[in-house]
């Protein structure tokens, strides 16, 4: 079934967006675009040899109570995509109804993507479920991360009411390579607990694939502990997972970004080429 | 000879079955696994300061059982242990892959193959038609292991599930004895406390629905992921 047909089965989906990157001679192209709704792309970027650049953009800057989203990507063999946002995703209080973020990203043979947004920030009252699918055929490789911070603590706005689920599916030829769901509720232990957040509002999740240990050993090296933050590295099957546990959303994207200028050389054979929105 | 046959009848009603005799040796300390050499992150626990004495102990452990175990593990078996009952063998291997990619940190995935693998070796040895579609070289959850060995000898779902997780509950307290450290006593304290907790656990976990399964322990996986690195360590990682 084609995205095109999906929305119109399902008009709940007040915002879909598909893309479909293709490999033509010596550089990826973004060949197929449909979107529905307030959810774009800009133009690509080549700001290094054919690897395309693109950044989503959600012109309402938010996702309010019953908003649901949907982003398909399509990265075809041999292509190499990197994907970000120029700003951070915000869901604001719903008033109990619930909203949803889907992402379904397929990654086949010898292609590559990098998943790279900008952070997520769930507002007090924020009923959202997040939603990230990746799959990966044979030899594709993958660099990917999600940044949530829950409540404005800038603000005191707390997250003292609402939910905010995340459920991060990393599959290789269907079979699951890593599973992170988090589930985060107001006034559950798992905010406080130690086993949980231990009280930090800003989570974090990078992962690449595949890796070996010796990247774990690099980036242990590399990172200890902040005075005020906590990462931590380790390998699940293949895939390299980072977990950041802090206040500040930026300072999660920070880390995560001097981690993959070291990763993506293992990974990718490149060198970190930053997109030029991070500087803004 | 009417009297004999109601002897009988009744030794029958009232004595275990075959499948629950086989469900005790499963669950049983003895059973040659190595269980005792992990701590299923309690070690992880205690060396960052979490975890000092019994209190501590029982709300580490009754949490991870209640929202790490109750939530993946639990409706994770069922599938298992459903998939084996109709051979379904694409699932049966969905669910195992689904257990050890849900694994907080690469210490707790390997010691669940490891045990995943001892556990495959001996039912291997006690009967050849247990595993018909499990091979010497994949990785196995020690989860997916005991749901096939419940499936074909027909140990029921519910007690097969209360059974693992009594013999978790009880793995983890004599690891508590040990690394807190415990004395006997506080120890049957902790487990008489925490197997309270199990038929809710049991209850919760097979009323959830595909997408309602599992629950992440950031704090579990960050704590393990730096026990991984650290070399002075008394359980195996």
């Amino acid at each position: 079934m084609t995205a095109a047909a999906t929305v119109k089965q399902n008009s709940n989906w007040q915002a879909q967006l598909s893309l479909l990157y293709q490999q033509h001679g010596s550089r990826t192209v973004l060949a197929q675009r449909q979107h529905h709704g307030p959810l774009l792309v800009q133009r690509p970027f080549y700001p290094e040899q054919g690897v395309c650049h693109t950044y989503i953009i959600h012109p309402p800057g938010g996702v309010v109570g019953g908003d649901q989203l949907q982003i398909d990507v399509q990265v075809q063999e041999n292509a190499h995509t990197l994907l970000t946002t120029p700003a951070s995703g915000k869901f604001y209080n719903s008033h109990a109804r619930a909203s949803q973020l889907q992402q379904n990203l397929q990654v086949a043979n010898n292609a590559i993507l990098e998943w790279l947004p900008q952070d997520n920030i769930f507002f007090e009252g924020s009923h959202a479920t997040l939603k990230t699918t990746i799959e990966l055929a044979d030899h594709a490789r993958f660099i990917g991360w999600e940044i949530s911070c829950l409540g404005r603590p800038c603000s005191d706005a707390l997250f003292d009411s609402g939910h905010c689920q995340q459920m991060l599916t990393l599959s290789r030829n269907g079979m699951p390579l890593l599973i992170d769901n988090t589930r985060l509720q107001a006034g559950h232990e798992v905010l406080t607990e130690k086993w949980g957040l231990s009280g930090y509002t800003v989570t974090g999740t990078l992962m690449a694939t595949p890796v070996d240990r010796s990247l774990v050993e690099e980036l242990r090296a590399e990172f200890q502990h902040g005075e005020d933050c906590i990462f931590s590295v380790t390998l699940i099957n293949d895939v390299l997972l980072c977990r950041f546990l802090g206040r500040h959303g930026e300072q999660a994207r920070l880390l995560f970004e001097q981690a993959w200028k070291i990763i993506r050389p293992h990974v990718i054979g490149l060198q970190a080429c930053s997109p030029r929105i991070w500087k803004t | 000879m009417a009297v004999a046959t109601v002897i009988i009848m009744v030794i029958r009603m009232t004595s275990p079955s075959l499948s629950q005799l086989r469900l005790w040796q499963l669950i049983s300390p003895s059973l040659p696994v190595g269980a005792y050499a992990y701590s299923g992150g309690l070690e992880a626990a205690i060396e960052a300061g979490w975890v000092s004495e019994k209190e501590q102990a029982a709300a580490w452990i009754g949490s991870l059982l209640q929202h790490g175990l109750g939530q993946l593990d639990v409706p994770v078996f069922k599938r298992l242990y459903d998939s084996r009952h109709a051979q379904d063998s694409q699932q049966f291997h969905y669910w195992n892959h689904y257990l050890l990619a849900s694994r907080e940190s690469a210490e707790l995935q390997q010691e669940d193959k490891h045990l995943g693998r001892a556990l495959f070796r001996l039912l291997n040895d006690l009967d050849v038609d247990l595993l018909p579609f499990c091979h010497a070289d994949q990785d196995y959850s020690y989860v997916a292991m005991f749901a096939c060995a419940c499936s074909a000898w027909q140990i029921s779902l519910q007690d097969a599930l209360h059974g693992i997780l009594w013999s978790w509950c009880e793995n983890q307290v004599a690891a508590a004895i040990k690394l807190v450290p415990l004395g006997q006593t506080a120890g049957q304290q902790l487990l008489s406390g925490l197997q309270k907790q199990i038929p809710d656990c049991v209850h919760a976990g097979l009323s959830l629905a595909d997408d309602d399964i599992g629950f992440t322990l950031p704090g579990l996986g960050i704590a393990s992921a730096q026990h991984e690195a650290q070399y002075s360590r008394l359980f195996r990682s």
